[in-house]
């Protein structure tokens, strides 16, 4: 088990300024992320700060969280909806060794600005809780348009022609679009952008939040937003709904529940067994422990 | 060791908590933000500016109030408002200048300009829709020449270029960003 803070492994004797990062680069993320808020959905260049983790393992985000957090803020970081996987523990150790004060948590209710990669926590957000995604890959486009000065144009023009054939192909070659994770989502009703590789059970919380959803791509330098109570709306043709993972077991006509705490309505993780028998299991850790705790109060 | 007796305002703790009050009302635009804890003595529109200029960055004082302490910490170019990436302006004055707006492949050129306004609390209501915005949110102004909203428009008219306007107070702040539509009454 975790401890209640999950902070307090600080190493003494670490000296580093508060966040890691020098003021300078903290004023800079501080303006990007400020004019990203101000343009829904536009992916702005940043100067991407050597960080002690190699790019593309979640500096971007890493960045953002050091540009956010005070000693007043409370900290949780997921890794495909888990706490505990190697990604997210090691971002935590490493908020934990350089910003003292701030305290951490697992649990999604208690966070003030929460690190994901490749999840959105089921609880819903508050409007006091600012989510950061780690992306890989910032730009829909660049499936398209290989030139990045080209997708910039595009992007401006709203230019999506190219990206809307590749789902009509996708229609024509197997009935159905197969883009499974970072699904392309239109902003406000201009830009498109990639949501980070969230599967499509996550999208539509994108749409009309209460909380703000701040993306960063360390290895690209580009940092994008989707302000609180903006549309976003994953795109589609009119007679081709946009539908999300359903979990049904083809065997029963039933979905699968999670094998822990029996959850018939959240994102399941499907995996083998020690017998090798499939099994399924909330992704989102703290939503599972969450329900058993509640559970085990009952009995 | 020597301890900097720093204005609170050049602070980095304070450059932070100011950061996410503001960063707080620019995605719920219309809402307010009390800078008082943060301020000692300065006005919100320079902990508006500290927040977020530095030596890579050009400022245009239309107001004259920056004092020569203001600029050294700002550290910032001294621009004309219509080569500056911020611009420090009076409220009450019509505007005179034509901000950058930026370009449609890099709309973030876009200038924040900072408005000097008499009071966020009193004053004829603005009704503003948009990103962040769940129906309408009223935000009332005094000391806001009508020609801004106009100039304004006219700046923000083409998404994504346009400019984002910071209204401050004494001690309070609200964000105009350039997607807000913003109809009188």
């Amino acid at each position: 088990m975790f401890p209640t803070d999950t902070m307090a492994q600080g190493h003494a004797g670490a000296e580093y300024g508060f966040a890691f990062l020098d003021e300078d680069a903290k004023r800079e993320l501080r303006r990007t992320i400020f004019k990203a808020v101000c343009i829904p959905g536009h992916q702005v260049p940043y100067a991407s700060r050597e960080m002690p983790i190699a790019r593309g393992f979640g500096t971007g985000g890493m960045q953002l969280t050091l540009a956010l957090l005070g000693p007043r803020d409370c900290v949780k970081v997921i890794d495909q909806g888990a706490d505990d996987s190697v990604n997210a523990a090691n971002i935590r150790a490493f908020f934990a060794l350089t910003c003292p004060g701030v305290s951490g948590t697992t649990l999604t209710e208690g966070a003030s600005v929460i690190q994901t990669r490749h999840r959105i926590p089921e609880l819903p957000l508050r409007k006091d809780q600012i989510l950061v995604f780690q992306v890989p890959y910032p730009d829909p486009l660049v499936l398209v348009e290989p030139n990045a000065a080209m997708r910039r144009r595009m992007h401006g023009r709203a230019d999506y022609a190219r990206l809307w054939v590749k789902l009509y192909e996708d229609m024509v070659a197997f009935d159905e679009i197969t883009i499974s994770h970072r699904y392309p989502t239109r902003i406000n009703g201009h830009y498109i952008i990639d949501p980070s590789p969230i599967p499509r059970y996550d999208v539509p919380k994108l749409h009309q939040a209460d909380c703000l959803y701040l993306f960063g791509a360390g290895r690209e330098k580009r940092i994008y937003a989707v302000p609180p109570h903006t549309d976003a709306i994953p795109i589609t043709f009119a007679d081709v709904p946009f539908t999300v993972e359903e979990f049904i077991d083809r065997t029963t006509g039933k979905r699968h529940c999670c094998r822990r705490c029996g959850a018939t309505d959240s994102f399941l993780d499907e995996f083998p067994d020690d017998a090798g028998n499939r099994v399924f299991q909330c992704s989102d850790a703290a939503w599972c422990d969450s329900r058993l705790t509640v559970q085990e109060a009952a009995e | 060791m020597t301890v900097l007796d720093l204005a609170p305002v050049w602070r980095p703790a304070n450059h932070q908590a100011l950061f996410r009050l503001i960063l707080d009302i620019a995605a719920r635009p219309g809402t307010l933000a009390d800078l008082s804890a943060h301020l000692g003595d300065a006005p919100a529109s320079l902990a508006a500016l500290a927040t977020f200029c530095d030596n890579t960055q050009a400022l245009a004082d239309l107001t004259g109030t920056l004092d020569e302490t203001a600029w050294r910490f700002l550290d910032a170019q001294r621009a004309a408002p219509e080569g500056a990436g911020f611009i420090l302006a009076a409220g009450g004055t019509a505007p005179s200048f034509t901000p950058r707006i930026g370009t449609l492949d890099a709309p973030e050129g876009g200038a924040t300009i900072v408005l000097l306004v008499d009071s966020l609390s009193e004053g004829p209501p603005l009704t503003l829709s948009g990103p962040g915005i769940k129906t309408t949110n009223t935000l009332h102004v005094t000391g806001l020449a009508p020609d801004w909203l106009v100039a304004r428009a006219r700046w923000c008219a083409d998404f994504p270029m346009g400019c984002d306007m910071v209204l401050t107070d004494a001690t309070r702040v609200a964000i105009l960003p350039r997607t807000t539509k913003i109809t009188e009454g």
